[in-house]
């Protein structure tokens, strides 16, 4: 006990975190519906936030893509819980997953040769040909209709346990806890060796080869792994909305991907976490007050980018705790 | 002395230009190596298409015997070649003491560890403590790189270079840009490491003073080829040397 006091006296950071998590578990109990049913969004768009970041902030390789492979989780994960008998909600997540990846794996190939503006270039591209693909093939995704009538399906373990995921609180659940192993692994990745890795290739990628890291390969890698990071986004969102629509492939998505790590700091680790609720923050005050809620936001963004060098996390970091990884 | 590496009819043209012009030549283990020549001779080149920086048009590269001309740069780094580079190249937004655990772990084979934390590696920590250390960079662990003196940066540049514990390096001018103070401090460090016999040192540089106080042999090159090839006596004696580049200077 006394050490566990030491410890908090130590980092109020914890003290934080344990707030945090007791407001999200208590959320739909006073939060009611809206709030929570926001609260998920603020969820999936961190992973896309964080997704652009590991290539972003911590490989110094900027992706237009990323709803590409949201939209392969997403349109994956509603395909087998429409094909399915008796859905399973892991099963959908699991499946779509797959699929996010093996996009992500196929794409990054052609991608990870080069960098900068081509292989920003060159993930637009690959992103757009997914949402023509979203679009105009229609026998597999509904076309500009979608998929509809995606059941929210149970979490289930045949044998062991089966939960009911119609209430909007329980899904809540699930993608919290979902998020939170994303979010614990994603701290463990990137402070881990190989974090330190794409850390070096995205300061000096040839200084990293001569270390005797094969740079490409390690690319490649974290590509994959941004890619499983934005389909774990995508495959939440269809048993979320019951459907599953072509603009979650448009590269407009990518972008809100982007804006979300800037706004939050991409050198720091909770950057697009803190990105992702100020974007939903700032859209819902906004959009109360006017139909042109982009055309302010941009506005908002963009003053918050350009005043806050390295965004809002990186000017606490840098103003209140410069000894602090955040 | 064993044969360490061996260039053979080496070119390399950009263009019309022929940058490194049927270069043959071998490195001896433990023999401390500098190239010289004036701006534009090939050195650099050299130096790129050995590492693997740059890929030959023709001519061979063997290194223990083994022809590596193919061979990709980090594969080369995992034989036991390394370089420092004539800009400096280091990764700035790390601490020191990451700058150099990169290295290690890379030589450890741990570099790929996705889950596992840096200080669950104390071999790797121990033997980064050893380097930074040896370098008199240790006090300055934590700091970012990018608020390091240019001798610091060149100091730890050259602790990257060593730290995959290469059987040749090859440093690109490593005092450029440095105070008289700082060069003393780069030159004792090439010495003490020369000395230690692990690593064969191979050196670019401009300054004679370095050169002939380091070197046991010395490469001179003129328009992409090897005008002589001897020791610092020979190298001074040469006429033809001290015609294209070292004048009056000695």
């Amino acid at each position: 006990m006394a050490k566990l006091k030491e410890t908090f006296k130590l980092k109020p950071v914890y003290l934080f975190l344990t707030a945090l998590a007791i407001f999200l578990l208590a959320l739909p109990q006073f939060g009611g519906r809206y709030l929570t049913y926001i609260v998920i969004h603020v969820m999936l768009l961190s992973l896309l936030g964080l997704s652009v970041n590991l290539l972003l902030g911590y490989t110094g390789l900027l992706s237009f893509g990323q709803a590409a492979f949201c939209a392969s989780g997403a349109y994956g994960c509603a395909k087998i819980l429409l094909a399915m008998d008796s859905p399973s909600l892991l099963a959908g997540v699991f499946g779509g997953l797959l699929i996010a990846g093996a996009v992500a794996l196929v794409i990054g190939f052609l991608c990870v040769r080069h960098t900068d503006i081509y292989f920003a270039m060159l993930t637009l591209c690959f992103g757009m040909m997914i949402y023509s693909l979203a679009l105009k093939w229609r026998s597999m995704t509904g076309g500009d209709d979608g998929l509809v009538g995606i059941p929210r399906a149970p979490l289930e373990i045949p044998g062991l346990f089966s939960i009911n995921m119609s209430p909007m609180e329980n899904y809540y659940y699930f993608v919290l806890i979902m998020t939170g192993i994303a979010i614990f692994l994603f701290y463990r990745l990137v402070n881990s060796p190989f974090g330190l890795s794409l850390q070096s290739i995205r300061d000096s990628e040839s200084r990293t080869a001569f270390t005797g890291i094969p740079v490409r390969t390690y690319r490649l890698i974290a590509f994959v792994i941004a890619g499983l990071y934005a389909g774990l986004a995508g495959v939440l969102l269809p048993p979320l909305e019951n459907t599953v629509t072509p603009p979650i492939a448009h590269w407009s998505y990518s972008g809100e991907g982007v804006i979300v790590a800037l706004l939050g700091g991409i050198y720091t680790f909770t950057g697009p976490i803190v990105g992702a609720l100020l974007f939903f923050v700032i859209k819902d005050v906004i959009m109360r007050f006017t139909e042109y809620w982009l055309f302010w936001l941009g506005i908002i963004v963009l003053a918050l980018v350009l005043g806050l060098r390295g965004g809002v996390v990186g000017a606490i970091q840098r103003k209140f705790l410069p000894k602090m990884t955040l | 002395m064993a044969e360490l590496l061996r260039v053979e009819g080496l070119t390399k043209r950009f263009g019309e230009f022929t940058a490194v012009s049927r270069v043959s030549l071998e490195f001896q283990k433990g023999i401390l190596t500098s190239i010289i020549g004036p701006n534009g001779a090939g050195k650099t080149t050299l130096i790129n298409l050995i590492t693997g920086s740059l890929h030959p048009d023709e001519g061979r590269i063997f290194f223990n015997g083994e022809d590596i001309t193919r061979l990709p740069t980090d594969k080369r780094v995992k034989k036991g070649i390394s370089r420092s580079f004539q800009v400096m190249n280091i990764f700035p937004r790390l601490t020191v003491f990451k700058n150099v655990m990169l290295p290690v772990l890379a030589r450890l084979g741990k570099s790929m560890r996705p889950f596992s934390r840096l200080e669950d590696h104390p071999d790797a920590l121990a033997e980064v403590e050893r380097i930074l250390k040896g370098v008199g960079l240790w006090e300055r662990k934590d700091s970012i790189v990018g608020e390091l003196s240019h001798g610091d940066q060149r100091l730890l540049e050259m602790s990257i270079a060593v730290a995959s514990e290469p059987e040749i390096c090859f440093l690109d001018e490593p005092t450029s840009g440095m105070n008289p103070i700082e060069r003393v401090k780069v030159l004792e460090l090439v010495k003490k490491m020369a000395a230690d016999g692990r690593t064969t040192f191979v050196i670019v540089e401009h300054d004679m003073d370095v050169v002939f106080s380091l070197s046991e042999r010395i490469i001179v090159m003129a328009r992409g080829e090897v005008l002589a090839d001897g020791n610092p006596a020979e190298i001074k004696e040469n006429q033809q040397v001290r015609d294209v580049y070292l004048g009056e200077e000695l």
